[in-house]
């Protein structure tokens, strides 16, 4: 029975790693429109030990970087980065956060926030009777006062050794890791920072079309395994039945 | 007729034996690199069948009437190397092999090699495996890159930032079915064989996937069902033979 029981192993394995596939796909497929947001891939691996057949696991869900397209809104506070680098962003708990999603508002401080009201950390203010606001490619933010524009500060961006060992926290925003290494801060338009492109906005990098295929794929892959489990089951049950009552 | 017994029973076990690989190899629809396990059976011995000669002539006389099969089982494990096809993924280190080179990687137990093209930098800034197996360049010593644009040529030259930083030396083997043994995850352990024919060119952005046909696996699947389901009615026809001869030669 050892090796019937190493194949229903490999079968229910097979159909786990799927499951969890699928989940990474449908996080992806639901974050189609958060700006900013960085799809990820399941990375499927063969499982074999001491050249003992397992089927497969899920080895690790790797994030990918690629850049995502640009998106004109208008917003004076909007700004993409169109390169490497992220957003510092001071979170309520004390502990820096980073983030790709450049949709910015000012609170009522005068402050620029997230969507969800944590902080930009920046070097400069903006002065209560602003009437519009600009960010530069190279990062200075520029206020308009009176028809005036004027420069009132600069944002620096973070980039990090290996983005990928970065940690998300959750609300598109990442923390700092051992694998990801020291965030390094600097001015945009140079080095692997990228630019600001002031009044846009970077849509999420994930393919639609290479989603639903892998969705496709991944439940037909499923469906096989389930067959081949149900098989399984079934040359069990007639060895069992080998010998007629 | 115990002989026929057994050989039916070999069947059930070498079918079971197939599911096993079909499983392993469905399991692995998903798994860039990934190469199937063939599931040939092979005969297993021959014997020959002898009747001993009427009681009438000499005794100690046999007559050969041929050959009887013993059943069958699985051969030693081989691996179907055919080039899987290339998805693109445009992520900069994930790399294909397009002809019959193998990635060299340094793993706990030694250098093994592998088809899968999924690399990634760790904190180090070295280049390794989804399981964190080191790739080695043309000098057997790992590779790590610094921060930047990462393009690789079809030679398996590596640049960051239009400077060169490594080249890698893809393996080829004569015959990898003879040379290669599956060893852990998606790795081969090599005994010897390489050659130094064209190992084929690296394309970046793209991985190879795994080499399974899911239509050749599901036909494979039901042709062990029918296989397996005529053995064991074979175990059980051979079980009621005995049976008879039992009760009935015993009867007087």
């Amino acid at each position: 029975m050892g090796s019937l029981h190493q194949i229903f192993h490999i079968n229910r394995g097979g159909m786990l790693s799927l499951l969890q596939g699928l989940d990474a796909v449908s996080h992806n497929l639901a974050n189609l429109n958060t700006v900013g947001f960085k799809g990820s891939r399941s990375n499927f691996q063969e499982m074999l030990t001491h050249q003992l057949h397992g089927g497969s696991q899920i080895r690790s869900t790797q994030r990918l970087h690629s850049q995502g397209r640009l998106r004109e809104t208008g917003n004076g506070l909007d700004a993409a980065i169109f390169g490497e680098g992220y957003y510092v962003i001071q979170l309520p708990d004390g502990r820096t956060g980073y983030t790709r999603d450049g949709q910015f508002f000012l609170n009522s401080e005068q402050q620029i926030v997230t969507s969800d009201g944590n902080r930009l950390e920046w070097q400069g203010t903006i002065p209560a009777d602003a009437e519009d606001v600009h960010i530069n490619p190279d990062g200075t933010v520029m206020v308009k006062q009176a028809e005036i524009w004027s420069q009132a500060g600069t944002i620096q961006l973070a980039v990090f050794p290996n983005p990928q060992g970065l940690i998300a926290h959750g609300r598109n925003l990442y923390l700092e890791s051992e694998v990801s290494g020291e965030a390094q801060l600097g001015s945009p338009n140079v080095g692997p920072y990228g630019q600001l492109i002031g009044g846009s906005v970077e849509e999420a990098n994930v393919d639609i079309a290479e989603e639903m295929s892998s969705l496709i794929t991944m439940q037909r892959s499923f469906e096989m395994s389930l067959r081949s489990f149900q098989q399984t089951d079934r040359m069990m049950s007639q060895i069992i039945n080998v010998r007629r009552a | 007729m115990i002989k026929g017994f057994y050989a039916a029973a070999s069947a059930m076990i070498a079918r079971l034996n197939q599911q096993k690989y079909l499983s392993h190899n469905i399991a692995n629809l998903n798994t860039p690199g990934f190469k199937g396990v063939l599931t040939s059976l092979e005969e297993y011995l021959r014997v020959s069948a002898v009747q001993p000669q009427a009681a009438a002539q000499s005794s100690s006389r046999l007559e050969l009437l041929g050959e009887l099969g013993l059943g069958v089982e699985t051969t030693l494990e081989l691996t179907d190397f055919s080039q899987g096809t290339l998805k693109s993924t445009g992520q900069p280190l994930d790399l294909a092999v397009e002809g019959e080179g193998f990635f060299r990687v340094e793993t706990p137990a030694g250098e093994r090699f592998t088809r899968d093209g999924r690399f990634m930098v760790n904190a180090e800034g070295e280049v390794v495996t989804v399981d964190g197996h080191y790739l080695l360049d043309q000098n057997n010593q790992r590779i790590t890159l610094e921060e930047g644009e990462i393009r690789v040529d079809h030679r398996g030259e590596i640049f960051v930032d239009g400077a060169s930083q490594a080249v890698l030396e893809l393996a080829v083997f004569e015959d990898p079915e003879e040379s290669l043994v599956r060893d852990q995850a998606n790795l081969f352990e090599a005994s010897g064989g390489l050659s130094d024919q064209e190992p084929g060119s690296i394309q970046q952005g793209y991985l190879e996937m795994s080499n399974i046909d899911p239509a050749e696996v599901m036909t494979e699947m039901a042709k062990v069902a029918r296989t397996y389901e005529a053995a064991q009615k074979m175990v059980q026809s051979q079980d009621e033979l005995l049976g008879k001869a039992i009760s009935s030669l015993g009867r007087f």
